[in-house]
């Protein structure tokens, strides 16, 4: 079964920790993507850029709109997430429970859509 | 340039079409798809199951706690997602206006991080401290 991990966390809050914090989060995460690569769960992985970077794009009677910002303002902000394979739920929640930021915000598991 | 490409539209909605209308869009996202992915563009892609079937999982003092439900609950739900790889956001922008559910609801556009050129960056930061 496919699982979709999505991370949210506060992202104001990874713009002021120190140089030093925020390279030991990252080489956590590192590990945990090669932890899960190595077990085989790994599909695909990103981190996102803030959410001011972020567009939303709408089409309404055939015409393009494109606003600035997310979709939704939230307390915390979707920042990454990771599509992973594991046999049931449970064993999602695992993988999902070992992502870094599930100590500071929290991890969204959705399953996906098999269309087989 | 890779984007990730959020679908956001009412999940309610689905339930409540008609079949022959589900079945048609469903259609058009195969087209979308297999066009994206002879273009190039596709990285990676999923629908997602209703939100009734999502878990939310914090750890505290090292302790897994779980919640049903997704993180927030909003009008429109997260319902699947394109990852793509795009020249630029407005070859990006144009992509998410053709997924069909940006007719119905709305698609975010979201630049993901380049470690490669994350870690240059930080090293010049570095050097320039130095």
């Amino acid at each position: 079964m496919k699982y979709l991990c999505l991370i949210y966390s506060d992202e104001t809050h990874w713009a002021n920790i120190p140089q030093t914090e925020y390279d030991s989060v990252l080489g956590e995460f590192f590990a945990f993507t090669k932890q899960i690569r190595d077990q085989g769960k790994y599909i695909a992985g990103e981190n996102l850029q803030p959410t001011r970077t972020a567009t939303t794009v709408r089409v309404r009677n055939g015409r393009i709109s494109a606003t600035d910002g997310p979709f939704a303002e939230t307390k915390e902000q979707l920042g990454g997430f990771y599509l992973i394979d594991t046999p049931d739920l449970g064993d999602a929640i695992q993988v999902a429970s070992r992502i870094p930021s599930a100590r500071y915000g929290c991890i969204e598991v959705r399953p996906v859509v098999d269309f087989s | 340039m890779k984007y990730l490409c959020l679908i956001y539209e009412n999940e309610k909605s689905w339930e409540t079409m008609p079949p022959a209308e589900s079945d048609a869009i469903m259609n058009e996202y195969f087209t979308f798809t297999a066009d994206i992915q002879k273009n190039g563009k596709l990285v990676a892609g999923e629908a997602l199951q209703p939100t009734v079937t999502a878990t939310t999982v914090r750890v505290r003092n090292g302790k897994v706690s779980t919640t049903d439900g997704p993180f927030a609950e909003t009008k429109e739900q997260l319902g699947g997602f394109y990852l793509i790889e795009a020249k630029d956001l407005n070859d990006a922008i144009q992509v998410a206006a053709k997924i069909p559910s940006a007719r119905l609801g709305a698609i975010e556009v979201r630049p993901v991080v380049d470690f490669s050129t994350e870690s240059a960056k930080r090293e010049e930061a570095a050097g320039a401290r130095a």
